[in-house]
Protein backbone atom coordinates (compact mmCIF):
# COMPACT_ATOMS: atom_id res chain seq x y z
CA UNK A 1 0.00 0.00 0.00
CA UNK A 2 3.36 2.35 -0.35
CA UNK A 3 2.52 5.67 -1.65
CA UNK A 4 5.48 7.02 -3.60
CA UNK A 5 5.04 10.83 -3.10
CA UNK A 6 6.51 12.01 0.15
CA UNK A 7 4.03 14.18 2.51
CA UNK A 8 4.20 16.51 4.75
CA UNK A 9 2.79 14.78 8.10
CA UNK A 10 -0.55 16.74 9.71
CA UNK A 11 0.67 18.04 12.99
CA UNK A 12 -1.57 20.17 15.88
CA UNK A 13 -0.78 23.44 14.37
CA UNK A 14 -1.44 22.13 10.36
CA UNK A 15 -3.30 25.12 9.11
CA UNK A 16 -6.82 23.77 8.70
CA UNK A 17 -10.08 25.03 6.55
CA UNK A 18 -13.05 22.47 7.13
CA UNK A 19 -16.44 23.20 5.15
CA UNK A 20 -19.71 21.76 7.56
CA UNK A 21 -23.09 21.78 7.15
CA UNK A 22 -24.85 22.85 10.77
CA UNK A 23 -28.12 21.43 11.58
CA UNK A 24 -29.94 22.30 14.97
CA UNK A 25 -32.82 21.57 17.38
CA UNK A 26 -34.91 25.06 18.14
CA UNK A 27 -33.74 25.03 21.55
CA UNK A 28 -30.33 25.94 20.33
CA UNK A 29 -31.98 28.85 17.75
CA UNK A 30 -31.03 31.27 20.77
CA UNK A 31 -28.05 30.67 21.47
CA UNK A 32 -25.24 32.80 19.47
CA UNK A 33 -23.11 29.29 19.48
CA UNK A 34 -21.23 30.54 16.31
CA UNK A 35 -19.97 33.75 17.87
CA UNK A 36 -19.21 31.82 21.01
CA UNK A 37 -17.37 28.87 18.10
CA UNK A 38 -14.99 32.15 17.39
CA UNK A 39 -14.46 33.24 21.12
CA UNK A 40 -13.58 30.06 22.73
CA UNK A 41 -11.34 28.27 19.75
CA UNK A 42 -8.80 30.24 17.58
CA UNK A 43 -10.92 29.69 14.39
CA UNK A 44 -12.30 31.71 12.02
CA UNK A 45 -15.95 31.48 11.43
CA UNK A 46 -17.45 32.06 7.90
CA UNK A 47 -21.53 31.20 7.15
CA UNK A 48 -22.05 31.03 3.26
CA UNK A 49 -25.74 29.92 3.42
CA UNK A 50 -28.20 29.48 6.44
CA UNK A 51 -31.74 28.77 6.81
CA UNK A 52 -33.02 29.15 10.20
CA UNK A 53 -37.48 28.54 10.64
CA UNK A 54 -38.73 28.02 14.54
CA UNK A 55 -37.99 24.31 13.70
CA UNK A 56 -34.64 23.87 12.21
CA UNK A 57 -31.05 26.00 12.14
CA UNK A 58 -29.42 24.82 9.03
CA UNK A 59 -25.86 26.64 8.48
CA UNK A 60 -23.19 25.78 5.99
CA UNK A 61 -19.91 27.51 7.84
CA UNK A 62 -16.55 27.49 6.77
CA UNK A 63 -13.94 27.14 9.86
CA UNK A 64 -10.31 27.89 9.35
CA UNK A 65 -7.38 27.72 12.08
CA UNK A 66 -5.04 25.40 13.41
CA UNK A 67 -6.15 21.51 12.77
CA UNK A 68 -6.51 21.02 16.91
CA UNK A 69 -8.55 24.00 17.69
CA UNK A 70 -10.91 23.06 14.37
CA UNK A 71 -11.15 19.77 15.72
CA UNK A 72 -11.60 21.07 19.33
CA UNK A 73 -14.53 24.12 17.98
CA UNK A 74 -16.27 21.03 15.89
CA UNK A 75 -16.43 18.49 19.18
CA UNK A 76 -17.48 21.22 21.34
CA UNK A 77 -20.23 22.45 18.65
CA UNK A 78 -21.61 18.40 18.76
CA UNK A 79 -21.54 18.31 22.70
CA UNK A 80 -24.19 21.76 22.58
CA UNK A 81 -26.27 19.54 20.46
CA UNK A 82 -25.69 20.62 16.78
CA UNK A 83 -25.15 17.99 13.97
CA UNK A 84 -22.20 18.74 12.15
CA UNK A 85 -21.47 17.06 8.69
CA UNK A 86 -18.81 18.06 6.23
CA UNK A 87 -20.46 19.96 3.47
CA UNK A 88 -20.29 16.84 1.07
CA UNK A 89 -22.65 15.19 3.67
CA UNK A 90 -23.19 11.41 4.25
CA UNK A 91 -20.01 10.47 2.98
CA UNK A 92 -20.25 6.82 3.92
CA UNK A 93 -22.24 5.37 1.42
CA UNK A 94 -24.62 1.67 1.65
CA UNK B 1 -12.42 22.67 -23.19
CA UNK B 2 -12.71 20.66 -26.25
CA UNK B 3 -15.69 18.98 -27.59
CA UNK B 4 -13.18 15.83 -27.41
CA UNK B 5 -12.68 16.49 -23.53
CA UNK B 6 -16.40 16.88 -22.83
CA UNK B 7 -18.49 14.73 -24.97
CA UNK B 8 -22.22 16.14 -24.73
CA UNK B 9 -21.38 17.67 -21.20
CA UNK B 10 -21.40 21.49 -21.13
CA UNK B 11 -20.57 22.34 -17.89
CA UNK B 12 -20.38 21.09 -13.99
CA UNK B 13 -23.26 23.73 -12.10
CA UNK B 14 -24.45 24.60 -9.04
CA UNK B 15 -28.28 23.19 -7.68
CA UNK B 16 -27.72 26.25 -5.19
CA UNK B 17 -26.81 29.37 -7.36
CA UNK B 18 -26.63 28.13 -10.85
CA UNK B 19 -22.65 29.19 -11.54
CA UNK B 20 -21.01 27.26 -13.68
CA UNK B 21 -17.39 25.27 -13.09
CA UNK B 22 -14.83 23.27 -15.68
CA UNK B 23 -15.76 19.71 -15.85
CA UNK B 24 -12.89 18.41 -13.11
CA UNK B 25 -13.16 16.36 -10.61
CA UNK B 26 -15.05 18.94 -7.84
CA UNK B 27 -18.15 18.67 -5.97
CA UNK B 28 -19.38 21.86 -4.44
CA UNK B 29 -20.17 25.57 -5.72
CA UNK B 30 -16.97 27.64 -4.15
CA UNK B 31 -19.38 30.23 -3.42
CA UNK B 32 -22.23 28.84 -1.70
CA UNK B 33 -20.97 25.19 -0.97
CA UNK B 34 -23.80 24.11 -3.14
CA UNK B 35 -23.66 20.39 -4.64
CA UNK B 36 -22.43 20.74 -8.29
CA UNK B 37 -24.12 18.89 -11.28
CA UNK B 38 -23.67 18.08 -14.75
CA UNK B 39 -25.07 19.84 -17.00
CA UNK B 40 -25.35 18.85 -20.71
CA UNK B 41 -25.74 20.10 -24.94
CA UNK B 42 -29.61 18.70 -25.07
CA UNK B 43 -29.67 20.13 -28.18
CA UNK B 44 -26.88 17.79 -29.68
CA UNK B 45 -27.61 14.91 -27.39
CA UNK B 46 -31.46 15.65 -29.46
CA UNK B 47 -29.39 14.94 -32.61
CA UNK B 48 -27.43 11.78 -32.00
CA UNK B 49 -30.15 10.16 -29.56
CA UNK B 50 -33.03 8.53 -31.30
CA UNK B 51 -35.15 5.30 -30.42
CA UNK B 52 -33.55 3.70 -33.34
CA UNK B 53 -30.20 4.44 -32.45
CA UNK B 54 -30.89 3.20 -28.82
CA UNK B 55 -32.14 0.22 -30.45
CA UNK B 56 -29.32 -0.61 -32.62
CA UNK B 57 -26.77 -0.69 -30.01
CA UNK B 58 -25.76 -3.02 -27.11
CA UNK B 59 -28.51 -3.68 -24.04
CA UNK B 60 -26.11 -2.04 -21.42
CA UNK B 61 -26.60 1.41 -19.79
CA UNK B 62 -24.22 2.66 -22.18
CA UNK B 63 -26.46 2.66 -25.12
CA UNK B 64 -27.80 5.91 -23.93
CA UNK B 65 -24.00 6.83 -23.49
CA UNK B 66 -24.86 10.66 -24.90
CA UNK B 67 -26.39 11.73 -21.38
CA UNK B 68 -23.82 10.50 -19.26
CA UNK B 69 -21.48 12.43 -18.06
CA UNK B 70 -18.17 10.65 -20.54
CA UNK B 71 -16.33 12.61 -22.81
CA UNK B 72 -15.68 9.58 -24.68
CA UNK B 73 -16.60 5.94 -24.90
CA UNK B 74 -16.50 4.49 -21.54
CA UNK B 75 -13.67 2.71 -20.10
CA UNK B 76 -14.94 0.46 -16.98
CA UNK B 77 -18.10 -1.31 -17.27
CA UNK B 78 -18.70 -1.74 -20.39
CA UNK B 79 -21.38 -4.47 -19.57
CA UNK B 80 -23.41 -3.06 -16.60
CA UNK B 81 -26.88 -2.64 -16.68
CA UNK B 82 -30.43 -3.12 -18.82
CA UNK B 83 -31.18 -5.13 -15.87
CA UNK B 84 -34.66 -6.97 -16.56
CA UNK B 85 -38.13 -4.99 -16.00
CA UNK B 86 -40.40 -8.12 -14.89
CA UNK B 87 -44.21 -8.09 -15.15
CA UNK B 88 -44.97 -8.86 -12.01
CA UNK B 89 -48.30 -10.63 -11.90
CA UNK B 90 -48.53 -12.54 -9.01
CA UNK B 91 -47.01 -9.94 -6.99
CA UNK B 92 -49.68 -7.66 -8.41
CA UNK B 93 -52.60 -9.84 -7.45
CA UNK B 94 -50.90 -9.75 -3.76
CA UNK B 95 -50.47 -6.13 -3.36
CA UNK B 96 -53.81 -5.37 -5.45
CA UNK B 97 -53.02 -3.41 -7.90
CA UNK B 98 -53.49 -3.46 -11.48
CA UNK B 99 -50.15 -3.96 -13.35
CA UNK B 100 -46.42 -4.07 -11.43
CA UNK B 101 -43.63 -4.17 -12.86
CA UNK B 102 -39.88 -5.12 -10.80
CA UNK B 103 -37.08 -3.47 -12.40
CA UNK B 104 -34.67 -5.90 -11.19
CA UNK B 105 -31.11 -4.13 -10.51
CA UNK B 106 -30.39 -7.32 -8.19
CA UNK B 107 -28.90 -9.41 -11.24
CA UNK B 108 -26.53 -6.18 -12.12
CA UNK B 109 -23.15 -6.74 -13.17
CA UNK B 110 -20.41 -7.28 -11.62
CA UNK B 111 -21.46 -6.93 -8.33
CA UNK B 112 -25.36 -7.53 -7.95
CA UNK B 113 -26.32 -3.76 -7.22
CA UNK B 114 -27.31 -0.65 -9.05
CA UNK B 115 -23.84 1.14 -7.61
CA UNK B 116 -22.38 -1.01 -10.53
CA UNK B 117 -23.71 1.52 -12.60
CA UNK B 118 -23.04 4.76 -10.24
CA UNK B 119 -19.46 2.95 -10.42
CA UNK B 120 -18.94 2.71 -13.67
CA UNK B 121 -19.86 5.90 -14.52
CA UNK B 122 -17.56 7.56 -11.92
CA UNK B 123 -14.72 5.14 -12.51
CA UNK B 124 -14.43 6.30 -16.45
CA UNK B 125 -14.65 9.44 -15.52
CA UNK B 126 -11.41 8.85 -13.62
CA UNK B 127 -9.70 7.30 -16.32
CA UNK B 128 -10.30 10.40 -18.48
CA UNK B 129 -9.73 12.90 -15.93
CA UNK B 130 -5.86 11.19 -15.42
CA UNK B 131 -6.75 9.14 -11.92
CA UNK B 132 -4.63 5.90 -11.12
CA UNK B 133 -6.28 5.51 -7.80
CA UNK B 134 -10.03 5.39 -6.71
CA UNK B 135 -11.61 5.49 -3.64
CA UNK B 136 -15.01 5.20 -1.56
CA UNK B 137 -16.25 5.25 2.10
CA UNK B 138 -19.00 2.65 2.03
CA UNK B 139 -20.54 0.33 4.32
CA UNK B 140 -21.43 -2.67 1.25
CA UNK B 141 -22.79 -2.37 -2.16
CA UNK B 142 -20.51 0.77 -3.08
CA UNK B 143 -17.82 -0.58 -1.65
CA UNK B 144 -18.10 -4.18 -3.57
CA UNK B 145 -18.49 -1.94 -6.88
CA UNK B 146 -15.76 0.21 -6.52
CA UNK B 147 -13.57 -2.65 -5.68
CA UNK B 148 -14.49 -5.16 -8.08
CA UNK B 149 -14.51 -2.18 -11.17
CA UNK B 150 -11.19 -0.96 -10.11
CA UNK B 151 -9.75 -4.43 -10.30
CA UNK B 152 -10.89 -4.78 -13.52
CA UNK B 153 -9.77 -1.40 -14.85
CA UNK B 154 -6.06 -2.09 -13.53
CA UNK B 155 -7.47 0.88 -11.06
CA UNK B 156 -5.90 1.39 -7.29
CA UNK B 157 -8.60 1.32 -4.57
CA UNK B 158 -8.70 2.21 -1.52
CA UNK B 159 -12.40 1.17 0.61
CA UNK B 160 -13.07 2.71 3.84
CA UNK B 161 -15.36 1.25 6.35
CA UNK B 162 -16.61 1.61 10.05
CA UNK B 163 -14.69 -1.25 11.94
CA UNK B 164 -17.83 -2.64 13.11
CA UNK B 165 -18.96 -4.04 9.58
CA UNK B 166 -19.49 -7.99 9.32
CA UNK B 167 -16.86 -9.75 8.31
CA UNK B 168 -18.95 -10.81 5.41
CA UNK B 169 -19.27 -7.51 3.77
CA UNK B 170 -15.46 -6.82 4.22
CA UNK B 171 -14.58 -10.06 2.68
CA UNK B 172 -16.94 -9.29 -0.67
CA UNK B 173 -14.42 -6.22 -0.99
CA UNK B 174 -10.84 -7.67 0.03
CA UNK B 175 -10.97 -10.55 -2.23
CA UNK B 176 -10.73 -8.05 -5.53
CA UNK B 177 -7.55 -6.68 -3.94
CA UNK B 178 -8.96 -3.50 -2.93
CA UNK B 179 -6.98 -1.68 0.14
CA UNK B 180 -9.53 -2.19 3.17
CA UNK B 181 -9.32 0.45 5.54
CA UNK B 182 -10.94 0.03 8.91
CA UNK B 183 -12.15 3.13 10.92
CA UNK B 184 -12.49 3.14 14.10
CA UNK B 185 -15.06 5.50 15.71
CA UNK B 186 -18.34 6.86 15.60
CA UNK B 187 -20.00 7.43 12.53
CA UNK B 188 -19.98 10.98 12.26
CA UNK B 189 -16.02 11.21 13.15
CA UNK B 190 -15.25 8.46 10.28
CA UNK B 191 -17.30 10.43 7.84
CA UNK B 192 -15.49 13.49 8.24
CA UNK B 193 -12.29 11.70 8.16
CA UNK B 194 -13.26 10.54 5.01
CA UNK B 195 -14.28 13.71 3.52
CA UNK B 196 -10.79 14.94 4.58
CA UNK B 197 -8.56 12.18 3.17
CA UNK B 198 -10.68 12.85 -0.09
CA UNK B 199 -9.84 16.54 0.24
CA UNK B 200 -6.22 15.61 0.52
CA UNK B 201 -4.81 12.65 -1.53
CA UNK B 202 -6.01 14.15 -5.10
CA UNK B 203 -7.64 10.60 -5.45
CA UNK B 204 -11.05 9.93 -7.39
CA UNK B 205 -12.90 9.74 -4.31
CA UNK B 206 -16.37 8.30 -6.02
CA UNK B 207 -18.68 9.53 -3.38
CA UNK B 208 -17.04 12.68 -3.11
CA UNK B 209 -14.77 14.73 -5.61
CA UNK B 210 -16.41 12.58 -8.46
CA UNK B 211 -19.88 13.04 -7.12
CA UNK B 212 -21.31 14.52 -9.93
CA UNK B 213 -20.56 12.22 -12.41
CA UNK B 214 -20.88 9.37 -9.88
CA UNK B 215 -24.59 10.14 -9.38
CA UNK B 216 -25.73 10.68 -12.78
CA UNK B 217 -25.12 6.79 -13.40
CA UNK B 218 -28.62 6.56 -11.57
CA UNK B 219 -30.25 8.45 -14.19
CA UNK B 220 -29.38 4.79 -16.11
CA UNK B 221 -31.96 2.85 -14.38
CA UNK B 222 -34.72 5.55 -15.55
CA UNK B 223 -34.20 5.38 -19.23
CA UNK B 224 -34.20 1.57 -19.00
CA UNK B 225 -37.57 1.54 -17.73
CA UNK B 226 -38.60 4.10 -19.84
CA UNK B 227 -37.47 1.76 -22.69
CA UNK B 228 -38.40 -1.12 -21.50
CA UNK B 229 -42.22 -0.38 -20.56
CA UNK B 230 -42.41 0.49 -24.53
CA UNK B 231 -41.24 4.11 -24.72
CA UNK B 232 -43.74 4.90 -21.82
CA UNK B 233 -42.95 6.68 -18.10
CA UNK B 234 -44.68 4.51 -15.67
CA UNK B 235 -47.41 6.39 -13.49
CA UNK B 236 -45.73 5.20 -10.38
CA UNK B 237 -42.30 4.36 -9.27
CA UNK B 238 -41.22 3.27 -6.13
CA UNK B 239 -37.84 4.11 -5.13
CA UNK B 240 -35.62 3.26 -2.01
CA UNK B 241 -34.15 6.32 -0.26
CA UNK B 242 -30.90 6.16 1.34
CA UNK B 243 -29.05 9.56 0.37
CA UNK B 244 -32.07 10.19 -1.63
CA UNK B 245 -30.13 11.34 -4.54
CA UNK B 246 -31.24 7.86 -6.84
CA UNK B 247 -35.15 9.15 -6.68
CA UNK B 248 -33.61 12.67 -7.41
CA UNK B 249 -31.85 10.59 -10.46
CA UNK B 250 -35.07 9.20 -11.34
CA UNK B 251 -36.58 12.01 -11.71
CA UNK B 252 -34.19 13.72 -14.41
CA UNK B 253 -33.96 10.74 -16.40
CA UNK B 254 -37.48 10.70 -16.85
CA UNK B 255 -37.63 14.43 -17.36
CA UNK B 256 -34.72 14.10 -20.02
CA UNK B 257 -36.41 11.47 -22.15
CA UNK B 258 -39.62 13.89 -22.01
CA UNK B 259 -37.23 16.87 -23.11
CA UNK B 260 -35.68 14.60 -26.10
CA UNK B 261 -39.11 13.82 -27.36
CA UNK B 262 -37.96 10.00 -26.80
CA UNK B 263 -41.29 9.72 -24.49
CA UNK B 264 -45.06 11.36 -24.31
CA UNK B 265 -45.01 13.77 -21.59
CA UNK B 266 -47.52 11.52 -19.09
CA UNK B 267 -47.67 12.29 -15.51
CA UNK B 268 -44.81 10.12 -13.42
CA UNK B 269 -45.20 10.02 -9.56
CA UNK B 270 -41.72 8.85 -7.94
CA UNK B 271 -42.74 7.69 -4.63
CA UNK B 272 -39.89 7.40 -1.79
CA UNK B 273 -39.47 4.59 0.35
CA UNK B 274 -37.45 4.22 3.54
CA UNK B 275 -37.57 1.80 7.13
CA UNK B 276 -38.72 3.04 9.65
CA UNK B 277 -35.94 2.83 11.74
CA UNK B 278 -34.25 5.67 9.18
CA UNK B 279 -36.43 7.72 8.13
CA UNK B 280 -35.95 11.32 7.80
CA UNK B 281 -36.83 11.80 4.32
CA UNK B 282 -40.19 10.04 4.41
CA UNK B 283 -41.05 11.45 8.09
CA UNK B 284 -40.47 14.84 6.65
CA UNK B 285 -42.63 14.04 3.69
CA UNK B 286 -45.56 12.78 5.77
CA UNK B 287 -45.21 15.65 7.81
CA UNK B 288 -45.32 17.96 4.92
CA UNK B 289 -41.95 20.08 5.31
CA UNK B 290 -39.27 20.93 3.02
CA UNK B 291 -36.54 19.62 5.18
CA UNK B 292 -35.64 16.75 7.22
CA UNK B 293 -34.20 16.57 10.65
CA UNK B 294 -31.44 14.25 11.46
CA UNK B 295 -31.57 10.81 12.60
CA UNK B 296 -29.59 8.35 14.34
CA UNK B 297 -30.03 5.12 12.18
CA UNK B 298 -31.06 1.54 13.33
CA UNK B 299 -32.56 -0.86 11.19
CA UNK B 300 -32.31 -3.98 9.40
CA UNK B 301 -31.82 -1.71 6.03
CA UNK B 302 -28.05 -1.43 6.20
CA UNK B 303 -27.76 0.14 2.94
CA UNK B 304 -30.33 2.50 3.32
CA UNK B 305 -29.15 3.51 7.15
CA UNK B 306 -27.69 7.37 6.57
CA UNK B 307 -29.29 9.66 8.82
CA UNK B 308 -28.42 12.76 7.30
CA UNK B 309 -29.39 12.72 3.62
CA UNK B 310 -27.54 14.52 1.66
CA UNK B 311 -30.53 14.75 -1.30
CA UNK B 312 -32.98 14.47 1.10
CA UNK B 313 -34.10 18.08 0.24
CA UNK B 314 -34.30 17.51 -3.32
CA UNK B 315 -35.91 14.47 -2.60
CA UNK B 316 -38.46 15.89 -0.71
CA UNK B 317 -39.04 18.71 -3.64
CA UNK B 318 -39.45 16.26 -6.44
CA UNK B 319 -42.15 14.26 -4.17
CA UNK B 320 -43.74 17.42 -3.62
CA UNK B 321 -43.30 18.18 -7.62
CA UNK B 322 -45.02 14.94 -8.73
CA UNK B 323 -47.40 14.51 -6.25
CA UNK B 324 -45.99 11.83 -4.78
CA UNK B 325 -45.73 10.12 -1.48
CA UNK B 326 -43.33 8.38 0.82
CA UNK B 327 -44.03 5.92 3.70
CA UNK B 328 -41.66 4.05 5.83
CA UNK B 329 -41.49 0.27 6.83
CA UNK B 330 -40.59 -1.67 10.04
CA UNK B 331 -37.74 -4.43 10.20
CA UNK B 332 -40.76 -7.15 10.76
CA UNK B 333 -42.15 -5.80 7.47
CA UNK B 334 -39.27 -5.95 5.57
CA UNK B 335 -38.67 -9.14 5.98
CA UNK B 336 -42.24 -9.93 5.16
CA UNK B 337 -41.53 -8.21 2.24
CA UNK B 338 -38.55 -9.97 1.10
CA UNK B 339 -40.12 -12.88 1.83
CA UNK B 340 -43.29 -12.19 -0.68
CA UNK B 341 -41.13 -10.53 -3.19
CA UNK B 342 -39.75 -14.10 -3.65
CA UNK B 343 -42.65 -16.33 -2.98
CA UNK B 344 -44.61 -14.16 -5.71
CA UNK B 345 -41.62 -13.37 -8.19
CA UNK B 346 -39.06 -15.64 -7.33
CA UNK B 347 -36.33 -12.55 -6.69
CA UNK B 348 -34.77 -12.45 -4.11
CA UNK B 349 -33.90 -9.03 -2.52
CA UNK B 350 -31.45 -7.26 -0.49
CA UNK B 351 -33.29 -5.32 2.90
CA UNK B 352 -33.50 -2.12 0.55
CA UNK B 353 -35.79 -4.18 -1.81
CA UNK B 354 -37.64 -5.31 1.02
CA UNK B 355 -38.35 -1.51 1.76
CA UNK B 356 -39.65 -0.58 -1.60
CA UNK B 357 -42.20 -3.71 -1.70
CA UNK B 358 -43.27 -3.11 1.78
CA UNK B 359 -43.80 0.76 1.19
CA UNK B 360 -45.53 -0.21 -2.02
CA UNK B 361 -47.85 -2.62 -0.55
CA UNK B 362 -48.56 0.41 1.80
CA UNK B 363 -49.28 2.83 -0.77
CA UNK B 364 -51.59 0.87 -2.66
CA UNK B 365 -53.41 0.06 0.83
CA UNK B 366 -53.92 3.62 1.25
CA UNK B 367 -54.87 4.54 -2.12
CA UNK B 368 -51.96 6.88 -2.59
CA UNK B 369 -50.90 4.43 -5.15
CA UNK B 370 -54.45 3.87 -7.16
CA UNK B 371 -55.28 -0.24 -7.49
CA UNK B 372 -56.29 0.86 -11.57
CA UNK B 373 -52.70 1.93 -11.90
CA UNK B 374 -50.00 1.20 -13.47
CA UNK B 375 -46.49 0.74 -11.08
CA UNK B 376 -42.62 0.13 -11.36
CA UNK B 377 -40.68 -1.26 -8.31
CA UNK B 378 -36.67 -0.32 -7.88
CA UNK B 379 -35.15 -3.56 -6.78
CA UNK B 380 -31.67 -2.58 -6.03
CA UNK B 381 -29.86 -5.29 -4.71
CA UNK B 382 -29.15 -8.80 -4.00
CA UNK B 383 -30.72 -11.12 -1.02
CA UNK B 384 -27.82 -12.83 -0.81
CA UNK B 385 -25.34 -9.85 0.27
CA UNK B 386 -28.03 -9.36 3.99
CA UNK B 387 -28.68 -13.12 4.57
CA UNK B 388 -28.34 -12.14 8.27
CA UNK B 389 -31.44 -9.79 8.07
CA UNK B 390 -33.30 -12.85 7.22
CA UNK B 391 -31.87 -15.47 8.86
CA UNK B 392 -34.00 -17.45 11.05
CA UNK B 393 -37.26 -16.01 9.54
CA UNK B 394 -38.07 -18.27 6.54
CA UNK B 395 -38.83 -21.95 8.60
CA UNK B 396 -36.55 -25.16 8.43
CA UNK B 397 -36.07 -27.47 6.60
CA UNK B 398 -38.11 -30.87 7.35
CA UNK B 399 -35.15 -33.50 8.26
CA UNK B 400 -35.71 -36.91 6.92
CA UNK B 401 -33.86 -40.33 6.74
CA UNK B 402 -32.49 -42.08 3.76
CA UNK B 403 -35.89 -43.76 3.48
CA UNK B 404 -39.12 -43.43 0.42
CA UNK B 405 -41.72 -44.68 3.34
CA UNK B 406 -40.31 -41.91 5.40
CA UNK B 407 -40.99 -38.91 2.98
CA UNK B 408 -43.95 -40.21 1.79
CA UNK B 409 -45.01 -40.32 5.18
CA UNK B 410 -44.35 -36.77 5.67
CA UNK B 411 -45.71 -35.70 2.34
CA UNK B 412 -49.19 -36.98 3.58
CA UNK B 413 -48.71 -35.27 6.77
CA UNK B 414 -48.54 -32.43 5.29
CA UNK B 415 -51.05 -32.70 2.67
CA UNK B 416 -53.46 -33.53 5.95
CA UNK B 417 -51.97 -30.33 7.30
CA UNK B 418 -53.13 -28.15 4.50
CA UNK B 419 -56.28 -29.88 4.00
Amino acid sequence: MATKSIRKPTTSKTPEQQRLWLMYPSRLIQKPFIWEVGQKFKVITNIRQCSVTDEIGIVCLELDGPRDEVKAAIRWMEKQGVNVEPVEIGVIAG
Amino acid sequence: MSEKHQGFMKALKCRECGREYPLAATHVCEFDFGPLEVAYDYERIKKSLTRAAIESRPKTMWRYRELLPVAQEPTVGQQVGFTPLIKADRLAKKLGIRELWVKNDAVNYPTLSFKDRVVSVALSRAKELGFKTVACASTGNLANSVAAQAASAGLKSFVFIPSDLEQGKILNSLIYGANVICIKGHYDEVNRLCAEIAGKFGWAFVNVNMRPYYAEGSKSLAYEIAEQLGWRLPQHTIVPMASGSLLTKIHKGYQEFVKLGLVPDTEARLHGAQATGCSPISTAQKAGLDFFKPVKPDTIAKSLAIGTPADGFYALKVMRETSAAADDVSDDEIRDAIRLLAETEGIFAETAGGVTVGVAKKLIASGKIPRDSSAVICVTGNGLKTLDAVQGHCGKPREIKPSLREFEALLTQEEKANA
